[in-house]
């Protein structure tokens, strides 16, 4: 390889970044559209209008960093949006992973001035499917943990939870939550939040009705952010969500990457079947 | 007759469980609670064992100067303040401030920086195993191909074709090959609970 093609293919990663960067500031079009069929965003929102007011919502957050970044946006403005129908959360992890990426948007909750008094952090629980069986039987409650939510928790237990939505992106996801917890603590509606990359192990349990709401494509993401009116919550919302030329910048680089090598490969096995051929 | 303890622990804890799910009463719910909290503390010590064993081998490895010195040295600082942060006397363990600094001002971003490089690694290891001449990476690459062009954010009615096109190879043959393999893996499961608790071993075939 000659040295100016090496350094050629060097600087290719970061070429690739500027491109993406200009793609980013460029303006949206019509022409381009994340938000796809929104028929599982109103899903998702229908289920959350269906809870009574002021409903008390147990978070399971835990996404995966390698993942995140997918979902993050639609995330954040489902706390802000769930925030903005007066619901209370209690927060809780059952991964290390989950839980460092819980406390940052918690963290960034109250820089936000989200009203402490509606969040109760529950932290981390090991044990993995066995912290949610316990989790039904009696969650634990940070000693220091005070107020109504709290105390609510404590006199009822997990029965006394509207709604479930689990922040899905490792093992211990939405499915792991419907097998173990929804059978235990009975008709609570179960929604979800996923990268693409769980949709098909989640898919069956929203048409066999156990999840009643599932975000798992960046699709459905965009489509129920677009849908939402968060009112003076809004700041809580990532003011610049990513728009989707840059996606579709770096999915043409992969595309023209891959779609170059299998065409000189299948142009090998044409051409030696070919050679066969007329020996 | 072989019978492992282990396994035949892992069922005895699974049908407890099963029974508690399914019989209400209170006796059988105390024991399964109890098992349940073991798990807990197993899983806890065994999370804790884990990482004091990275921390001994990256210690001894900047001990010895072997291996990566620099990465062993930033391993150790990394665990060392997070340590400080969440058990200084007046913390409040991991919901600490500093905790939560540490988490969200470098954790967090650092790990999304080393995830956002997936992209180019992934794409050269895609290209390479293409050009490996092995049929089944061909096929593989053949696949990431179309679902990357089907799901191309694209608006319009060209977009609207590639998303139900999209639907239809999620809806039908992906979630096909799924559930196969979930109910291979069930079926495989209970075969696997069922020899345990029958206690037949790999020498009684």
């Amino acid at each position: 390889m000659s040295d100016r093609r090496a350094l050629v293919l060097r600087l290719l990663p970061l070429v690739f970044v500027l491109v993406l960067a200009a793609a980013w500031l460029v303006p949206a079009t019509d022409a381009l559209d994340l938000a796809g069929d929104p028929a599982a965003a109103d899903g998702f929102a229908a289920a959350l209008d269906d809870l009574p007011d002021a409903p008390v919502v147990l978070v399971g957050f835990d996404p995966d960093l390698g993942t995140y970044a997918e979902i993050r946006p639609t995330v954040r403005t489902a706390l802000a949006d769930l925030l903005a129908r007066n619901a209370r959360l209690i927060v809780v992890s059952l991964t290390p992973e989950g839980r460092a990426l819980a406390l940052a948007e918690l963290a960034r909750l109250a820089r936000y001035e989200a009203n402490p008094t509606r969040i109760l952090d529950l932290g981390y629980v090991s044990g993995a499917e066995a912290a949610l069986v316990a989790l039904a039987r009696a969650p634990v409650i940070p000693s220091a943990a005070s107020g109504e939510l709290a105390d609510g928790l404590r006199d009822e237990g997990i029965g006394g939870v509207d709604a479930v939505v689990v922040i899905g992106g490792n093992d211990l996801g939405p499915r792991t939550w419907v097998e173990q917890l929804q059978p235990r603590i009975g008709r609570v509606p179960f929604l979800a939040i996923a990268p693409a990359t769980l949709l098909p192990e989640l898919q069956p349990y929203v048409g066999g009705g156990q999840l009643a709401g599932l975000l798992g494509t960046p699709r459905d993401g965009a489509a129920y952010r677009a849908s939402t009116s968060l009112g003076t919550l809004a700041p809580i919302v990532e003011a610049d969500a990513p728009p989707a030329l840059p996606i579709l910048a770096g999915m043409l680089v992969a595309i023209a990457i891959l779609g170059q090598a299998w065409l000189a490969r299948a142009g090998t096995t044409v051409g030696t079947l070919g050679r066969e051929g007329r020996e | 007759m072989n019978r492992p303890i282990l396994p035949l622990l892992v069922v005895t804890v699974g049908v407890l469980l099963l029974v508690d799910l399914v019989v209400v009463n209170p006796t059988i719910s105390d024991i399964a609670a109890v098992a349940v909290e073991a798990v807990i503390l197993v899983g806890a010590g065994a999370a804790i064992a884990v990482t004091a064993s990275l921390a001994w081998r990256r210690a001894v490895d900047l001990w010895s100067r072997r291996g990566d010195p620099i990465g062993a040295a930033l391993v150790l600082v990394g665990i060392g303040a997070m340590l400080v942060a969440g058990l200084r006397p007046g913390a409040t363990g991991a919901s600490d401030p500093w905790v939560a600094w540490l988490v969200g001002a470098l954790l967090v971003p650092i790990a999304a920086t080393l995830f956002g490089l997936l992209f180019v690694t992934t794409v050269v290891a895609a290209r390479r195993s293409v050009a490996s001449r092995r049929r089944d990476a061909f096929v593989l690459m053949s696949a990431a191909l179309v679902m990357l062009v089907l799901l191309l954010p694209i608006g319009g009615q060209t977009g609207g074709a590639l998303a139900t096109a999209a639907g239809w190879v999620l809806a039908g043959p992906v979630a096909a090959v799924f559930r196969g393999i979930l109910l291979g893996v069930a079926i495989l499961a209970a075969v696997a609970a069922a020899r345990t608790l029958l206690g037949v071993g790999a020498g009684d075939e």
